[in-house]
């Protein structure tokens, strides 16, 4: 598998084939394809640093976004509470598993595992990269990251507590607990940590 | 910048699906990242077609059927995705009507549309504008994922409400159709080689 004279300065789009020459990009400009409008490159901005914060920080919100109720109920007198886990087992403890490991994996397995991923990207750059070994886990854990990063719903699951507050609101008094809190800024800090990651970056560190 | 309309396969270029290097047509794995690189995958369309169809029949179940069962106070009403949307209506929940319609009915309804659409012009080579197809198969790509939003909100009230005859929610048969219907659209679109669509119609401009 040795590198062939290919022009490194051609670029294919993804989803369309068309050949299209690389250009240098003024920071924060998307080069899109001429012919599809398919997002081609945009300049890199991660900071390998500033990658590595973000999900340092995202990681210590995780256990309790995931384990502290998100939504409380309180009705004539009672007080019920739901964490994200509880909500999905409580679906496949009455026998909707396919319901259960939908919102399990987009909730919680594929945010978790994709952070995880992400600081031993990071950790393996900072190693160096220089044993074999090293570039073999690199390189599989970016293979990976294209199907984490889209079974990764953050984003919807925190619009879903609004919704279900809004809902319940009918019936009795709806609370936000701590775990409103942290599943928030876990949501907010992996935002921000998609936005400064970028794969096609992450792929050349494999070049030099 | 490369003469409008020259693909990869014609400069002898192949891009890697999983890495997105260049590759020398001649090779038969990708350099950077050792995958299987292949011109295209005509197979795909075919896959993308099956899992489509299974999605669009899985629908109907999904919509005929109730998708949560409510016990209040003895009385028991079964909600189809429908029905729960025109409660909220009803009891001036508007807004958040509309982000559950968008979700639950809008958004799986115009992905199996706009996919019959998109592969039904590739295997027939229908004459519909190649960027306006590419263009909402980017939309579907993006906003496959809101239907999820259904889920969540529906693991979180099963979690929350059990409290007997009083007052208790359960998932009803629907949410695993519906469940089903999310995981093979996105399924669909993913399987499917979009390289294939520029390739077959500009057969159809030459021919023309
Ligand atoms: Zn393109
Ligand atoms: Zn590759």
């Amino acid at each position: 598998m040795q590198d062939d004279a290919v022009d490194q300065t051609v670029i294919l789009c993804r989803a369309c084939d068309m050949a299209v020459r690389k250009r240098a990009l003024p920071s924060g400009v998307r080069a899109l394809c001429p012919r599809c409008h398919t997002a081609l490159y945009d300049t890199p901005y991660c900071s390998i640093n500033g990658m590595l914060a973000l999900c340092v920080a995202a990681l210590a919100f995780y256990l309790p976004a995931n384990l502290f109720p998100v939504l409380e109920l309180h009705f004539l007198g009672s007080v019920r509470t739901a964490s994200v886990v509880e909500g999905a087992m409580a679906v496949m403890s009455l026998g909707y598993w396919v319901v259960g490991v939908a919102v399990l994996t987009a909730a919680v397995v594929a945010p978790g595992i994709l952070l995880l991923s992400i600081l031993g990207q990071i950790l393996l750059i900072k190693a160096g990269l220089k044993q074999g070994w090293q570039r073999t886990t690199y390189e599989w854990l970016l293979e990976q990251h294209g199907l984490l990063s889209q079974l990764t719903m953050l984003e919807i699951y925190v619009i879903s507590f609004l919704v279900s507050a809004f809902q319940l609101a009918d019936f009795s008094d709806i609370y936000f607990g701590v775990g409103t809190f942290c599943f928030t800024m876990l949501f907010l800090v992996t935002l921000f940590l998609q936005r400064e990651y970028n794969l096609e970056h992450m792929w050349s560190y494999l070049d030099v | 910048m490369s003469e409008a309309g020259t693909q990869g396969k014609d400069l002898g270029l192949l891009l890697c699906n999983v890495c997105h290097k260049v590759n020398s047509a001649h090779l038969s794995h990708c350099c950077r990242c050792g995958e299987a690189i292949s011109e295209r995958d005509y197979s795909s369309l075919h896959k993308s077609w099956a899992l489509l169809l299974t999605a669009a029949i899985l629908l109907i179940p999904a919509n005929i059927y109730p998708i949560t069962t409510l016990v209040n106070q003895g009385v028991v009403t079964q909600d189809t995705i429908f029905s729960g949307i025109k409660h909220l209506v009803d009891s001036d929940m508007l807004p958040i009507a509309i982000i559950v319609f968008t979700a639950s009915i809008l958004v799986p309804w115009l992905k199996i549309i706009g996919l019959a659409i998109y592969l039904t012009a590739i295997s027939f080579h229908l004459p519909i504008p190649k960027r306006l197809l590419m263009g909402g198969f980017h939309i579907i790509e993006w906003i496959g994922r809101w239907s999820m939003l259904d889920l969540f909100v529906i693991s979180l009230t099963v979690a929350l409400v059990n409290m007997g005859q009083l007052l208790d929610a359960k998932p009803a048969p629907a949410a695993t159709a519906f469940a089903l219907v999310i995981l093979l659209t996105q399924l669909a679109a993913k399987v499917l080689d979009t390289r294939l669509l520029w390739d077959r119609l500009e057969l159809e401009h030459d021919a023309n």
